[in-house]
């Protein structure tokens, strides 16, 4: 990690600040994210009930809670956006590391999420539908949709647990054992706690002469909490890092919160929506409180590296800086719209600013680059040397300029050298001497010195017979 | 450098990003913006004149509109983040950085937008009679938060072009408000009016309506194309008017690509056709000609939707070798960092590279400085395919070709390394084309061994 540094940029607020607008927006963000979740759940509890083995006045049970998905699942997503910000905002290198270590799930995300919402709304809106096609739509949409909280537990886990990322990568996309273990309490627990708040929410949403409903959502949410406390001791356990006294202090008071609401509700007087509220938010709020103090205890101090490294980057660019700007100047001047300017960027490097064959990279080239100004040639040549290459050569194909740039390239040649230059006899009996390094041309300095000079007279003799294309 | 470098096989980086922003822009310029201006402007019809046929015609299609925005459009907005956050961090990283503040407001915005969106939709059969002007009024406000939230985005995404003074002064307002900002938004907003009347009377055509409606509303809905469409292509003319001579020489390949940069006709070929297609479906659709609208509904929403690809492929291209010019290349190099990495390194400046385990050899240097410097366009056996583009030449020709990339193609950015590191890279590239190197589809550039390809 001792190389590694903060983006360059600075920060756009205090870092406290950053941590505290993250805590607001996150636990909203959970908020309706868990909801969402438990609507999914119980939902498709309920479309499956309807069909098979419940009872007969359920069936409305499902479309009442489902049809509600379409604005939980819209506010858990926009609300999503302000702790996504901040997140990276605060703590870009271990956040974008996390992602980047689990690239192709993460990426998963915007697909599960679609399929997921467009199943599960067609689930809600299609009531009169084949139960069998709403099931097995909505199961689809449903695992979709928990496959996305375990993407993003994977993500957190990974960002809060640097030592671990060396070995993720060479592992390929799985977190090593006890962080896997961490993971999968993690998960869980979110997802025991949706069933939870989404029961909680369904609950209260019921009007109260509907009992059965009632006690229906009642048993979903003592189950869930029961659920929970065993989850809650697991993932307490399985915490990589040693919990501080924020973590510990807040996990009892939402622990506490847990026992109480559990009575509450066990009572034949269930507490009233108020109550109810307050005490779901003395589990929630502690709780991610808990999971705050542990990410910090986690990330602080490596950030704190981070950003002493960035500041000493910055120093080491800013000699640089001036050539950098200078450079972005020039390349906004350089407009590549004439053939002249083509041949200076493009062609000059190798083949010389006189067409000479003596650019800046000619002696780096086994093949030495053509000398353009000496070789006369009818244009469709220039044009499919510039469109296919010379294999064997440095030469590339120049298709990355379209036909317009490409005339305009050939006949800036033209004018510029074919007028003064010829391919000589001396040049060619050169070539019929040495060969052509890099094409088929093989040397024919056998040949008699008169034999090569006769074929260099009537090669010459050609040529004076073509007209110029 | 900073972070890992992943790829998206055979697909590569750019396109990944690109099918999920055309289909975002489709939804929030076309749907949300643009059907529903209609569903808004129709319920009011519905409620002035008063024409039941409007209301219900208004209802249905905002029921298709907030399941396309909800479901789709929203997740694939936050989508294109979510892709730059993996596949182009230092990217996504700087900009978050340099727009906060417009991204925070954004953020009000956005939840604003669906708060009202959804108050609109759930309350369509509740707020009626007297209730029904704020009714109205609570859809303007939803259309409202949806253009201020194109406001904003247009000015990073002009600022991602042309950044005016920011390199220089690193003022805020000056990045925001750059020279592409205004023409962009008008364009964007046009775009979204002429796509809002395709795809309304599509429906409209396509749905079960008493004639009289139809042929009423059809009118409307024509009038919205044609003005649109006309006021889209004014728009489009401003916006490269002001757009650097330098980028927008660039702009006929961007689309055409290599594949077809010999026959730059049909860039005006195909064009032409959209335009003319899309003005003649608005043409019918006001003269009431029923089945030449309905042969030219889908094909004019899909041209429309060609288009939508084919302006943010050119936007996104023609900026070459920058991701955020004056700042950052396409491959995330700083500008400045350039020089320091011809004179430290570009491997030993790497965490990535220099702590991983089995780091020697060609295959695997090659590789991360492939990963490093071109695999933000280049892919290994996909789109885009390197080994394709160095076929053919030699290894010492790839090596020239590399000192000057962003020479000979004005999009490239250059080579960040050292000489080395660069004869390296070309040795890698020009064993992987001559088979001397199995390389496979890799999508993870790592040292070691053959980790990360596929």
């Amino acid at each position: 990690m001792n190389t590694l540094f903060d983006v360059v940029l600075g920060r756009p607020l205090p870092l406290g600040v950053i941590r505290g607008l993250l805590f607001g927006t996150f636990a909203l963000h959970m908020l309706l994210a868990l909801i969402t979740l438990g609507t999914a759940i119980l939902g498709m509890v309920y479309v499956a009930r309807s069909g098979w083995g419940g009872k007969a006045g359920e069936r409305p049970w499902a479309k009442g809670i489902l049809h509600t998905l379409l604005g939980y699942k819209s506010l858990a997503v926009v609300l999503g956006v302000a702790p996504l910000l901040l997140i990276q905002v605060g703590f870009p290198v271990p956040f974008f590391t996390a992602v980047n270590l689990f690239a192709p799930y993460w990426m998963l995300v915007i697909p599960f999420l679609i399929a997921a919402f467009l199943t599960l709304d067609f689930v809600a809106a299609n009531t009169k539908a084949r139960p069998h096609l709403r099931l097995a739509l909505g199961t689809i949409g449903l695992a979709l949709l928990l496959a996305v909280p375990g993407i993003f537990v994977a993500i957190l886990t990974a960002t809060e647990y640097s030592g671990a990322w060396l070995e993720i990568i060479q592992r390929g996309y799985r977190l090593p054992g006890p962080l896997a273990y961490h993971w999968l309490f993690r998960y869980l627990h979110v997802i025991g706690a949706s069933v939870v708040f989404g029961a909680a929410v369904h609950y209260f949403a019921t009007p109260e002469g509907e009992h059965e409903r009632r006690r229906s959502l009642l048993r979903w949410m003592l189950g869930g909490l029961l659920v929970q406390i065993v989850l809650g001791l697991l993932l307490y356990l399985s915490v990589p890092a040693r919990p501080g006294t924020v973590a510990n202090f807040s996990l009892a008071l939402s622990v506490i919160g847990v026992v109480v609401l559990f009575w509450r509700l066990s009572r034949p007087l269930p507490p009233s929506l108020i109550s109810a509220v307050s005490l779901l938010l003395v589990i929630l709020i502690p709780m991610l409180l808990a999971r705050q103090a542990l990410q910090d205890r986690a990330i602080l101090p490596l950030h704190e590296k981070l950003e002493g490294n960035a500041a000493r980057y910055r120093t080491a660019l800013r000699p640089f800086a001036a050539q950098g700007l200078w450079q972005y100047l020039q390349t906004l001047e350089t407009v590549y719209d004439s053939g002249q300017t083509i041949y200076v960027q493009s062609c000059a490097f190798c083949h010389g600013q006189q067409a000479d064959g003596k650019g800046v990279e000619a002696a780096n080239l086994t093949v030495p680059p053509e000398v353009l100004g000496a070789v006369r040639a009818h244009r469709a040549y220039f044009r499919d040397r510039l469109r296919e290459g010379v294999p064997g050569s440095g030469m590339p194909y120049f298709t990355v300029y379209t036909r317009g740039q490409v005339d305009d390239l050939v006949s800036s040649l033209d004018r510029t050298y074919h007028r003064r230059y010829t391919l000589t006899p001396q040049r060619m009996l050169e070539v019929i001497t040495a060969g052509y390094p890099g094409t088929a041309m093989p040397a024919f300095a056998s040949l008699g010195s008169d034999l090569r000079r006769g074929l260099v007279e009537y090669a010459g003799s050609l040529y004076e017979g073509q007209p110029r294309r | 450098m900073q972070f890992p470098i992943y790829q998206v096989p055979y697909l590569g980086n750019g396109m990944t990003i690109a099918l999920d922003a055309v289909l975002h822009v489709v939804i929030s310029h076309g749907f949300a913006i643009g059907v529903f201006s209609l569903i808004v402007l129709g319920e009011y019809l519905g409620w002035r004149k008063p024409s039941e046929a409007w209301e219900s015609f208004a209802h249905d299609l905002l029921r298709i509109t907030v399941v396309i925005t909800t479901g789709i459009g929203a997740i694939t907005g936050v989508g294109i983040w979510f892709l730059t956050s993996a596949l182009e961090p230092r990217g996504i990283g700087s900009l978050l950085r340099i727009f906060f503040w417009p991204w925070f407001v954004e953020w009000f915005a956005f939840t604003g937008e669906v708060i009202a969106i959804l108050i609109y939709y759930y309350t369509w059969t509740s707020w009626i009679g007297e209730r029904k002007p704020r009714h109205i009024q609570t859809g303007a406000i939803c259309l409202a938060f949806a253009v201020a939230s194109a406001f904003l985005i247009t000015g990073i995404l002009g600022f991602m072009l042309t950044p005016d003074g920011w390199p220089w002064n690193k003022s805020l307002w000056w990045a925001f408000f750059n020279p592409t900002f205004l023409s962009q938004l008008l364009l964007r907003l046009s775009g979204a009016a002429a796509m809002g009347g395709i795809f309304a009377t599509g429906y409209l055509l396509f749905a079960a309506r008493e004639e009289s409606f139809r042929r009423e509303a059809l009118r409307l809905f024509g009038r919205v194309v044609l003005w649109g469409t006309l006021a889209t292509g004014a728009c489009a003319g401003w916006y490269f008017a002001v757009v650097p001579s330098r980028y927008k020489a660039q702009a006929v390949f961007s689309v055409l690509t290599s594949a077809l940069s010999q026959h730059p006709e049909l860039f005006w070929i195909g064009n032409g056709v959209a335009v003319a297609l899309i003005l003649l479906l608005g043409r019918a659709a006001t003269r009431g000609a029923m089945p030449l609208a309905r042969a030219l509904a889908l094909p004019a929403a899909l041209l429309a939707v060609a288009c939508v690809g084919e302006f943010e492929r050119v936007r996104e291209f023609i900026r070459g070798p920058y991701v955020m010019p004056g700042y950052m290349y396409a491959n995330q190099v700083l500008l400045d960092e350039k020089p320091l990495f011809e004179r430290e390194g570009l491997l030993r400046s790497s965490f990535w590279y220099s702590a991983a385990s089995g780091r020697q050899g060609v295959a695997s240097g090659g590789r991360y400085l492939f990963g490093q410097n071109c695999s933000v366009c280049h892919t290994i056996g996909g789109i885009n395919d390197i080994v394709q583009r160095v076929r053919g030449r030699s290894e010492d020709g790839i090596a020239a070709i590399i000192a000057h990339t962003h020479e000979m193609v004005s999009f490239m950015p250059p080579f960040s390394g050292t000489v080395e590191e660069r004869r390296l890279l070309a040795r890698y590239l020009y064993q992987a084309a001559t088979g001397g190197i199995a390389v496979g589809v890799p999508s993870r550039f790592v040292a070691g061994g053959a980790e990360g390809t596929k």
